[in-house]
Protein backbone atom coordinates (compact mmCIF):
# COMPACT_ATOMS: atom_id res chain seq x y z
CA UNK A 1 0.00 0.00 0.00
CA UNK A 2 2.70 2.38 1.05
CA UNK A 3 4.77 1.37 -1.91
CA UNK A 4 1.91 2.37 -4.21
CA UNK A 5 1.70 5.76 -2.57
CA UNK A 6 5.43 6.34 -2.98
CA UNK A 7 5.23 5.28 -6.59
CA UNK A 8 2.34 7.63 -7.24
CA UNK A 9 4.22 10.41 -5.53
CA UNK A 10 7.31 9.79 -7.64
CA UNK A 11 5.16 9.82 -10.77
CA UNK A 12 3.60 13.11 -9.73
CA UNK A 13 7.00 14.63 -8.98
CA UNK A 14 8.34 13.59 -12.36
CA UNK A 15 5.33 15.08 -14.10
CA UNK A 16 5.76 18.29 -12.14
CA UNK A 17 9.43 18.53 -13.04
CA UNK A 18 8.75 17.61 -16.67
CA UNK A 19 6.26 20.46 -16.91
CA UNK A 20 9.18 22.86 -16.51
CA UNK A 21 11.27 21.10 -19.14
CA UNK A 22 8.63 21.46 -21.83
CA UNK A 23 8.02 24.81 -23.52
CA UNK A 24 5.11 26.55 -21.89
CA UNK A 25 1.68 26.15 -23.54
CA UNK A 26 -1.61 27.91 -22.99
CA UNK A 27 -3.57 24.99 -24.42
CA UNK A 28 -4.74 26.72 -27.59
CA UNK A 29 -2.95 26.96 -30.93
CA UNK A 30 -3.72 30.66 -31.44
CA UNK A 31 -2.54 31.63 -27.99
CA UNK A 32 0.57 29.50 -28.42
CA UNK A 33 1.80 31.58 -31.35
CA UNK A 34 5.12 33.17 -30.49
CA UNK A 35 4.38 36.45 -28.60
CA UNK A 36 6.55 38.59 -30.89
CA UNK A 37 5.06 37.15 -34.09
CA UNK A 38 1.55 37.60 -32.69
CA UNK A 39 2.43 41.22 -31.91
CA UNK A 40 3.68 41.91 -35.42
CA UNK A 41 0.75 40.15 -37.10
CA UNK A 42 -1.85 42.04 -35.07
CA UNK A 43 0.11 45.26 -35.64
CA UNK A 44 -0.06 44.71 -39.41
CA UNK A 45 -3.79 43.91 -39.26
CA UNK A 46 -4.40 47.05 -37.20
CA UNK A 47 -2.84 49.42 -39.72
CA UNK A 48 -4.23 47.90 -42.94
CA UNK A 49 -7.60 49.83 -42.74
CA UNK A 50 -5.74 53.15 -42.54
CA UNK A 51 -4.97 52.93 -46.25
CA UNK A 52 -8.29 51.54 -47.41
CA UNK A 53 -10.97 54.19 -47.78
CA UNK A 54 -14.53 53.75 -46.58
CA UNK A 55 -16.05 52.05 -43.60
CA UNK A 56 -16.02 48.44 -44.78
CA UNK A 57 -12.34 47.71 -44.19
CA UNK A 58 -12.23 48.87 -40.52
CA UNK A 59 -15.57 47.15 -39.82
CA UNK A 60 -14.31 43.91 -41.35
CA UNK A 61 -11.14 44.15 -39.26
CA UNK A 62 -13.13 44.60 -36.05
CA UNK A 63 -15.13 41.50 -36.99
CA UNK A 64 -11.88 39.65 -37.72
CA UNK A 65 -10.61 40.47 -34.22
CA UNK A 66 -13.80 39.05 -32.72
CA UNK A 67 -13.36 35.91 -34.84
CA UNK A 68 -9.72 35.53 -33.73
CA UNK A 69 -10.74 35.91 -30.10
CA UNK A 70 -13.34 33.14 -30.53
CA UNK A 71 -10.78 30.88 -32.22
CA UNK A 72 -8.38 31.48 -29.36
CA UNK A 73 -11.05 30.75 -26.78
CA UNK A 74 -10.82 34.21 -25.17
CA UNK A 75 -14.03 35.53 -26.73
CA UNK A 76 -15.93 35.60 -23.48
CA UNK A 77 -13.26 37.80 -22.00
CA UNK A 78 -12.49 39.95 -25.04
CA UNK A 79 -15.90 40.67 -26.64
CA UNK A 80 -17.67 42.37 -23.68
CA UNK A 81 -14.59 44.52 -23.03
CA UNK A 82 -14.33 45.46 -26.69
CA UNK A 83 -18.02 46.40 -26.83
CA UNK A 84 -17.52 48.60 -23.77
CA UNK A 85 -14.64 50.34 -25.54
CA UNK A 86 -16.86 50.88 -28.57
CA UNK A 87 -19.35 52.66 -26.35
CA UNK A 88 -16.84 54.55 -24.17
CA UNK A 89 -14.27 55.59 -26.78
CA UNK A 90 -15.71 54.93 -30.23
CA UNK A 91 -19.10 56.51 -29.65
CA UNK A 92 -17.61 59.66 -28.12
CA UNK A 93 -15.13 60.03 -30.98
CA UNK A 94 -17.94 59.61 -33.48
CA UNK A 95 -20.40 61.98 -31.78
CA UNK A 96 -17.78 64.72 -31.32
CA UNK A 97 -16.79 64.71 -34.97
CA UNK A 98 -20.32 64.27 -36.22
CA UNK A 99 -21.55 67.17 -34.12
CA UNK A 100 -18.80 69.71 -34.60
CA UNK A 101 -17.10 69.05 -37.93
CA UNK A 102 -18.07 71.72 -40.47
CA UNK A 103 -19.61 70.67 -43.78
CA UNK A 104 -22.10 71.70 -46.48
CA UNK A 105 -24.92 69.23 -46.04
CA UNK A 106 -26.55 70.03 -42.68
CA UNK A 107 -28.63 67.11 -41.41
CA UNK A 108 -30.58 68.89 -38.66
CA UNK A 109 -30.21 71.73 -36.19
CA UNK A 110 -30.33 71.34 -32.44
CA UNK A 111 -29.62 74.58 -30.61
CA UNK A 112 -26.12 75.69 -31.59
CA UNK A 113 -25.31 72.25 -33.07
CA UNK A 114 -25.66 71.52 -36.74
CA UNK A 115 -24.36 68.05 -37.58
CA UNK A 116 -23.40 67.63 -41.21
CA UNK A 117 -23.30 64.57 -43.46
CA UNK A 118 -19.56 65.14 -43.97
CA UNK A 119 -19.08 65.22 -40.20
CA UNK A 120 -21.00 61.98 -39.71
CA UNK A 121 -18.96 60.27 -42.42
CA UNK A 122 -15.56 61.43 -41.22
CA UNK A 123 -16.60 60.77 -37.61
CA UNK A 124 -17.61 57.19 -38.35
CA UNK A 125 -14.41 56.55 -40.29
CA UNK A 126 -12.14 58.10 -37.64
CA UNK A 127 -13.91 56.30 -34.78
CA UNK A 128 -13.74 52.94 -36.58
CA UNK A 129 -10.05 53.27 -37.48
CA UNK A 130 -9.28 54.10 -33.84
CA UNK A 131 -11.42 51.16 -32.70
CA UNK A 132 -9.39 48.84 -34.95
CA UNK A 133 -6.19 49.98 -33.21
CA UNK A 134 -7.96 49.60 -29.85
CA UNK A 135 -9.13 46.12 -30.81
CA UNK A 136 -5.66 44.96 -31.85
CA UNK A 137 -4.17 46.12 -28.53
CA UNK A 138 -6.88 44.67 -26.29
CA UNK A 139 -6.96 41.43 -28.27
CA UNK A 140 -3.21 41.10 -27.87
CA UNK A 141 -3.52 41.70 -24.12
CA UNK A 142 -6.21 38.98 -24.00
CA UNK A 143 -4.18 36.51 -26.07
CA UNK A 144 -0.71 36.79 -24.60
CA UNK A 145 0.00 37.20 -20.89
CA UNK A 146 2.43 40.05 -20.31
CA UNK A 147 4.98 37.71 -18.74
CA UNK A 148 5.28 35.62 -21.91
CA UNK A 149 5.83 38.73 -24.03
CA UNK A 150 8.55 39.83 -21.60
CA UNK A 151 10.11 36.37 -21.74
CA UNK A 152 10.13 36.51 -25.53
CA UNK A 153 11.76 39.94 -25.40
CA UNK A 154 14.36 38.69 -22.92
CA UNK A 155 15.18 35.82 -25.26
CA UNK A 156 15.74 38.41 -27.98
CA UNK A 157 18.36 40.01 -25.74
CA UNK A 158 16.41 42.63 -23.82
CA UNK A 159 17.84 43.09 -20.34
CA UNK A 160 15.87 41.64 -17.39
CA UNK A 161 15.98 45.11 -15.84
CA UNK A 162 13.74 46.49 -18.59
CA UNK A 163 11.31 43.57 -18.47
CA UNK A 164 11.25 43.84 -14.67
CA UNK A 165 10.20 47.49 -14.91
CA UNK A 166 7.32 46.66 -17.23
CA UNK A 167 6.07 43.58 -15.37
CA UNK A 168 6.32 45.21 -11.96
CA UNK A 169 4.41 48.23 -13.22
CA UNK A 170 1.31 46.10 -13.76
CA UNK A 171 1.65 44.57 -10.31
CA UNK A 172 2.40 47.95 -8.71
CA UNK A 173 -0.76 49.47 -10.21
CA UNK A 174 -2.95 46.76 -8.63
CA UNK A 175 -1.12 46.98 -5.31
CA UNK A 176 -1.22 50.75 -5.14
CA UNK A 177 -4.89 50.92 -6.10
CA UNK A 178 -5.63 48.51 -3.26
CA UNK A 179 -3.54 50.60 -0.89
CA UNK A 180 -5.33 53.81 -1.88
CA UNK A 181 -8.65 52.15 -1.07
CA UNK A 182 -7.38 51.11 2.35
CA UNK A 183 -6.14 54.63 3.11
CA UNK A 184 -9.41 56.06 1.80
CA UNK A 185 -11.46 53.86 4.14
CA UNK A 186 -9.19 54.76 7.04
CA UNK A 187 -9.47 58.48 6.37
CA UNK A 188 -13.23 58.21 5.87
CA UNK A 189 -13.55 56.62 9.30
CA UNK A 190 -11.68 59.60 10.69
CA UNK A 191 -14.23 61.95 9.20
CA UNK A 192 -12.79 62.95 5.82
CA UNK A 193 -15.60 63.27 3.31
CA UNK A 194 -15.16 61.90 -0.20
CA UNK A 195 -18.56 62.94 -1.45
CA UNK A 196 -20.40 66.23 -1.69
CA UNK A 197 -19.42 69.51 -3.33
CA UNK A 198 -16.36 69.74 -5.53
CA UNK A 199 -14.50 71.61 -2.77
CA UNK A 200 -15.18 68.84 -0.24
CA UNK A 201 -14.05 66.21 -2.70
CA UNK A 202 -10.85 68.03 -3.59
CA UNK A 203 -10.07 68.45 0.10
CA UNK A 204 -10.17 64.66 0.43
CA UNK A 205 -7.54 64.25 -2.28
CA UNK A 206 -4.39 65.17 -0.35
CA UNK A 207 -4.89 63.21 2.88
CA UNK A 208 -5.61 60.06 0.91
CA UNK A 209 -3.17 60.22 -1.95
CA UNK A 210 -0.11 61.53 -0.10
CA UNK A 211 0.19 58.74 2.53
CA UNK A 212 -0.53 56.01 -0.01
CA UNK A 213 2.07 57.27 -2.49
CA UNK A 214 4.61 57.91 0.22
CA UNK A 215 4.25 54.33 1.46
CA UNK A 216 4.73 53.09 -2.11
CA UNK A 217 7.96 55.08 -2.46
CA UNK A 218 9.25 53.66 0.82
CA UNK A 219 8.54 50.11 -0.31
CA UNK A 220 10.98 50.40 -3.20
CA UNK A 221 13.83 49.92 -0.78
CA UNK A 222 12.42 46.62 0.46
CA UNK A 223 11.88 45.47 -3.10
CA UNK A 224 15.46 46.30 -3.97
CA UNK A 225 16.74 44.24 -1.04
CA UNK A 226 14.42 41.33 -1.86
CA UNK A 227 15.58 41.24 -5.47
CA UNK A 228 19.22 41.61 -4.54
CA UNK A 229 18.83 38.57 -2.30
CA UNK A 230 17.76 36.68 -5.43
CA UNK A 231 20.85 37.86 -7.32
CA UNK A 232 18.85 40.11 -9.63
CA UNK A 233 21.78 42.47 -10.13
CA UNK A 234 24.22 39.63 -10.76
CA UNK A 235 26.11 39.84 -14.04
CA UNK A 236 25.79 36.10 -14.66
CA UNK A 237 23.09 34.98 -17.12
CA UNK A 238 19.70 34.59 -15.44
CA UNK A 239 17.89 31.26 -15.30
CA UNK A 240 14.14 30.89 -15.85
CA UNK A 241 11.47 28.46 -14.76
CA UNK A 242 9.58 28.62 -18.05
CA UNK A 243 10.76 28.48 -21.64
CA UNK A 244 8.95 29.52 -24.79
CA UNK A 245 8.62 27.44 -27.92
CA UNK A 246 10.52 28.95 -30.84
CA UNK A 247 8.37 30.27 -33.69
CA UNK A 248 7.21 27.50 -36.03
CA UNK A 249 7.47 27.84 -39.84
CA UNK A 250 3.73 28.43 -40.35
CA UNK A 251 3.90 31.33 -37.92
CA UNK A 252 6.45 33.02 -40.17
CA UNK A 253 4.08 32.31 -43.08
CA UNK A 254 1.30 34.07 -41.19
CA UNK A 255 3.54 37.07 -40.60
CA UNK A 256 4.47 37.14 -44.28
CA UNK A 257 0.79 37.21 -45.27
CA UNK A 258 0.09 40.04 -42.82
CA UNK A 259 3.02 42.11 -44.09
CA UNK A 260 1.91 41.46 -47.66
CA UNK A 261 -1.54 42.74 -46.69
CA UNK A 262 -0.04 46.02 -45.48
CA UNK A 263 2.08 46.40 -48.63
CA UNK A 264 -0.89 45.70 -50.90
CA UNK A 265 -3.15 48.17 -49.07
CA UNK A 266 -0.50 50.92 -49.20
CA UNK A 267 0.17 50.28 -52.90
CA UNK A 268 -3.58 50.22 -53.53
CA UNK A 269 -3.93 53.61 -51.85
CA UNK A 270 -1.17 55.19 -53.95
CA UNK A 271 -2.21 53.63 -57.24
CA UNK A 272 -5.83 54.70 -56.86
CA UNK A 273 -4.81 58.32 -56.36
CA UNK A 274 -6.14 60.58 -59.08
CA UNK B 1 23.04 42.37 -26.64
CA UNK B 2 24.22 45.93 -27.31
CA UNK B 3 20.78 47.12 -26.26
CA UNK B 4 21.23 45.27 -23.01
CA UNK B 5 24.50 47.00 -22.30
CA UNK B 6 23.36 50.52 -23.10
CA UNK B 7 20.22 50.20 -20.97
CA UNK B 8 22.16 48.71 -18.06
CA UNK B 9 24.92 51.31 -18.31
CA UNK B 10 22.49 54.21 -18.49
CA UNK B 11 20.60 52.88 -15.50
CA UNK B 12 23.76 52.17 -13.52
CA UNK B 13 24.64 55.83 -13.74
CA UNK B 14 21.42 56.53 -11.87
CA UNK B 15 22.05 54.20 -8.95
CA UNK B 16 20.33 50.97 -8.13
CA UNK B 17 17.15 52.23 -6.56
CA UNK B 18 16.11 54.13 -9.70
CA UNK B 19 15.12 50.93 -11.47
CA UNK B 20 12.73 50.16 -8.61
CA UNK B 21 11.33 53.69 -8.53
CA UNK B 22 10.20 53.59 -12.17
CA UNK B 23 7.37 51.02 -11.72
CA UNK B 24 6.20 52.88 -8.61
CA UNK B 25 6.15 56.13 -10.58
CA UNK B 26 4.09 54.46 -13.30
CA UNK B 27 1.65 53.09 -10.72
CA UNK B 28 1.37 56.52 -9.07
CA UNK B 29 0.52 58.11 -12.44
CA UNK B 30 -2.12 55.52 -13.13
CA UNK B 31 -3.69 55.39 -9.68
CA UNK B 32 -3.60 59.19 -9.32
CA UNK B 33 -5.59 59.51 -12.53
CA UNK B 34 -8.03 56.80 -11.45
CA UNK B 35 -8.48 58.43 -8.06
CA UNK B 36 -9.23 61.81 -9.61
CA UNK B 37 -11.92 60.07 -11.66
CA UNK B 38 -13.26 58.32 -8.56
CA UNK B 39 -13.62 61.62 -6.70
CA UNK B 40 -15.08 63.11 -9.90
CA UNK B 41 -12.53 65.93 -9.85
CA UNK B 42 -12.29 67.92 -13.11
CA UNK B 43 -8.52 67.31 -13.38
CA UNK B 44 -6.31 64.52 -14.77
CA UNK B 45 -3.69 64.23 -11.99
CA UNK B 46 -1.98 61.55 -14.05
CA UNK B 47 1.54 62.95 -14.06
CA UNK B 48 2.36 62.91 -10.34
CA UNK B 49 4.59 59.86 -10.71
CA UNK B 50 6.41 61.28 -13.74
CA UNK B 51 7.27 64.50 -11.91
CA UNK B 52 8.07 62.69 -8.67
CA UNK B 53 10.53 60.30 -10.30
CA UNK B 54 11.96 63.16 -12.37
CA UNK B 55 12.48 65.16 -9.17
CA UNK B 56 14.13 62.34 -7.22
CA UNK B 57 15.93 60.27 -9.84
CA UNK B 58 16.57 62.66 -12.72
CA UNK B 59 15.05 63.69 -16.01
CA UNK B 60 15.68 60.51 -17.97
CA UNK B 61 14.04 58.10 -15.50
CA UNK B 62 11.19 60.60 -15.20
CA UNK B 63 10.77 60.65 -18.97
CA UNK B 64 10.80 56.85 -18.99
CA UNK B 65 7.99 56.80 -16.41
CA UNK B 66 6.00 59.22 -18.56
CA UNK B 67 6.57 57.20 -21.72
CA UNK B 68 5.65 53.81 -20.23
CA UNK B 69 2.58 55.23 -18.45
CA UNK B 70 1.45 56.64 -21.74
CA UNK B 71 1.86 53.33 -23.55
CA UNK B 72 -0.15 51.57 -20.83
CA UNK B 73 -2.89 54.18 -21.08
CA UNK B 74 -3.08 53.88 -24.84
CA UNK B 75 -3.99 50.19 -24.59
CA UNK B 76 -7.56 51.25 -23.88
CA UNK B 77 -7.43 54.60 -25.70
CA UNK B 78 -4.97 54.70 -28.62
CA UNK B 79 -5.39 58.47 -29.32
CA UNK B 80 -3.61 59.10 -25.98
CA UNK B 81 -0.39 57.81 -27.55
CA UNK B 82 0.08 61.10 -29.39
CA UNK B 83 0.38 62.93 -26.09
CA UNK B 84 3.23 60.68 -24.94
CA UNK B 85 5.71 63.34 -25.98
CA UNK B 86 4.20 65.65 -23.35
CA UNK B 87 4.68 63.05 -20.60
CA UNK B 88 8.30 62.63 -21.66
CA UNK B 89 8.81 66.39 -21.49
CA UNK B 90 7.22 66.54 -18.01
CA UNK B 91 9.78 64.01 -16.78
CA UNK B 92 12.75 65.82 -18.34
CA UNK B 93 11.56 69.19 -17.06
CA UNK B 94 11.04 67.80 -13.54
CA UNK B 95 14.64 66.54 -13.49
CA UNK B 96 15.97 69.86 -14.78
CA UNK B 97 13.96 71.88 -12.24
CA UNK B 98 14.91 69.55 -9.38
CA UNK B 99 18.61 70.06 -10.10
CA UNK B 100 18.01 73.78 -9.64
CA UNK B 101 16.46 73.12 -6.23
CA UNK B 102 12.98 74.15 -7.29
CA UNK B 103 11.20 71.42 -5.35
CA UNK B 104 12.88 72.36 -2.06
CA UNK B 105 10.71 75.44 -1.51
CA UNK B 106 6.94 75.62 -1.59
CA UNK B 107 6.78 78.89 -3.51
CA UNK B 108 9.15 77.69 -6.21
CA UNK B 109 7.25 74.40 -6.44
CA UNK B 110 3.98 76.27 -6.95
CA UNK B 111 5.63 78.44 -9.61
CA UNK B 112 6.89 75.31 -11.38
CA UNK B 113 3.26 74.54 -12.21
CA UNK B 114 3.51 77.29 -14.84
CA UNK B 115 6.06 75.60 -17.13
CA UNK B 116 4.34 72.24 -16.64
CA UNK B 117 0.98 73.73 -17.53
CA UNK B 118 2.59 75.48 -20.49
CA UNK B 119 3.78 72.15 -21.86
CA UNK B 120 0.51 70.39 -21.08
CA UNK B 121 -1.79 73.18 -22.22
CA UNK B 122 -0.10 74.93 -25.11
CA UNK B 123 1.77 71.97 -26.61
CA UNK B 124 -1.21 69.73 -25.86
CA UNK B 125 -3.51 72.09 -27.72
CA UNK B 126 -1.06 72.31 -30.64
CA UNK B 127 -0.84 68.52 -30.85
CA UNK B 128 -4.63 68.21 -30.75
CA UNK B 129 -4.90 70.70 -33.61
CA UNK B 130 -2.15 69.10 -35.71
CA UNK B 131 -2.99 65.46 -35.20
CA UNK B 132 -6.74 65.36 -34.60
CA UNK B 133 -7.78 68.54 -36.36
CA UNK B 134 -8.85 70.02 -33.02
CA UNK B 135 -11.05 67.30 -31.58
CA UNK B 136 -9.33 64.60 -29.56
CA UNK B 137 -10.82 62.49 -26.76
CA UNK B 138 -11.97 63.05 -23.21
CA UNK B 139 -13.69 65.81 -21.32
CA UNK B 140 -11.52 68.50 -22.89
CA UNK B 141 -12.91 67.71 -26.33
CA UNK B 142 -16.45 68.34 -25.12
CA UNK B 143 -15.44 71.81 -23.92
CA UNK B 144 -13.71 72.47 -27.24
CA UNK B 145 -16.81 71.34 -29.07
CA UNK B 146 -19.02 73.59 -26.95
CA UNK B 147 -16.71 76.56 -27.56
CA UNK B 148 -16.71 76.04 -31.33
CA UNK B 149 -20.48 75.79 -31.24
CA UNK B 150 -20.48 79.09 -29.32
CA UNK B 151 -18.68 80.72 -32.22
CA UNK B 152 -14.93 80.41 -31.49
CA UNK B 153 -12.73 79.00 -34.22
CA UNK B 154 -11.31 75.58 -33.44
CA UNK B 155 -7.73 76.74 -32.71
CA UNK B 156 -8.77 79.43 -30.22
CA UNK B 157 -11.23 77.01 -28.65
CA UNK B 158 -8.45 74.48 -28.06
CA UNK B 159 -6.20 76.95 -26.29
CA UNK B 160 -9.10 78.41 -24.30
CA UNK B 161 -10.13 74.95 -23.11
CA UNK B 162 -6.76 73.34 -22.50
CA UNK B 163 -4.55 76.01 -20.91
CA UNK B 164 -6.78 76.79 -17.87
CA UNK B 165 -7.52 73.08 -17.46
CA UNK B 166 -3.84 72.30 -17.35
CA UNK B 167 -3.08 75.02 -14.81
CA UNK B 168 -5.87 73.57 -12.67
CA UNK B 169 -4.29 70.15 -13.09
CA UNK B 170 -0.65 70.97 -12.49
CA UNK B 171 -1.04 73.03 -9.28
CA UNK B 172 -2.37 70.08 -7.22
CA UNK B 173 0.06 67.78 -9.01
CA UNK B 174 3.16 69.72 -7.94
CA UNK B 175 1.67 70.18 -4.46
CA UNK B 176 1.33 66.41 -4.03
CA UNK B 177 4.90 66.01 -5.28
CA UNK B 178 6.07 68.57 -2.74
CA UNK B 179 4.14 66.88 0.09
CA UNK B 180 5.62 63.48 -0.76
CA UNK B 181 9.15 64.89 -1.01
CA UNK B 182 8.65 66.51 2.42
CA UNK B 183 7.53 63.22 3.92
CA UNK B 184 10.19 61.01 2.39
CA UNK B 185 12.70 59.60 4.92
CA UNK B 186 16.32 60.76 4.73
CA UNK B 187 17.56 57.21 4.34
CA UNK B 188 15.64 56.88 1.07
CA UNK B 189 16.97 60.18 -0.26
CA UNK B 190 20.50 58.99 0.45
CA UNK B 191 20.02 56.23 -2.12
CA UNK B 192 18.37 58.30 -4.84
CA UNK B 193 20.39 60.07 -7.53
CA UNK B 194 19.00 63.55 -6.84
CA UNK B 195 18.41 62.91 -3.14
CA UNK B 196 21.40 65.06 -2.21
CA UNK B 197 19.47 68.19 -3.18
CA UNK B 198 16.84 67.53 -0.55
CA UNK B 199 19.34 66.26 2.03
CA UNK B 200 21.47 69.41 1.66
CA UNK B 201 18.41 71.53 2.10
CA UNK B 202 17.32 69.64 5.21
CA UNK B 203 20.73 69.72 6.85
CA UNK B 204 20.92 73.44 6.04
CA UNK B 205 17.60 74.14 7.75
CA UNK B 206 18.41 72.01 10.79
CA UNK B 207 21.81 73.73 11.07
CA UNK B 208 20.13 77.10 10.90
CA UNK B 209 17.59 76.08 13.53
CA UNK B 210 20.14 74.71 15.97
CA UNK B 211 21.46 78.00 17.44
CA UNK B 212 17.95 79.19 18.25
CA UNK B 213 16.93 75.89 19.82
Amino acid sequence: MQQDATKERAEFDREFVDAFRRPVSQGNWVRDINPLIAFLVLGCLAIIPIWIEGLIAPLAMCAAFVAISLLAGVGRHFIPGYLKLFLAVGLILFVLRAAFEPGDLVLFRLGPLSPTWEGVQSGARFALVVMVLCGALTLYAALIPAKYLMLALEQQGLTPRATYVLLTSFQAITDLAKNVRVVMDAQKSRGIETEGSILTRSKAFFPIIAPAFLAAMNQTEERAVALDARAFSSKAPHTRLVSLRGPRPWEFGLLLVAVAGVVVSIMGAYLSWP
Amino acid sequence: MSQDNTFSKTMQGYGRLTIFMIPIGIAINFVGGQFALLLKLPVYLDSIGTILVGATCGGLPGALVGAVSNVLNSITSPPTMVFGILSIMFGLLAGWLAKRGVFTSLTMTLLSAIPFAFIGGVLGALLTIWVFGGLAVGGGALVVGALTAAGFDINTANFLAQVPMDVLDKVPTVLVVYAILKGMPKRLFAKLPLGYIYLDKRSATTAAQKPTA
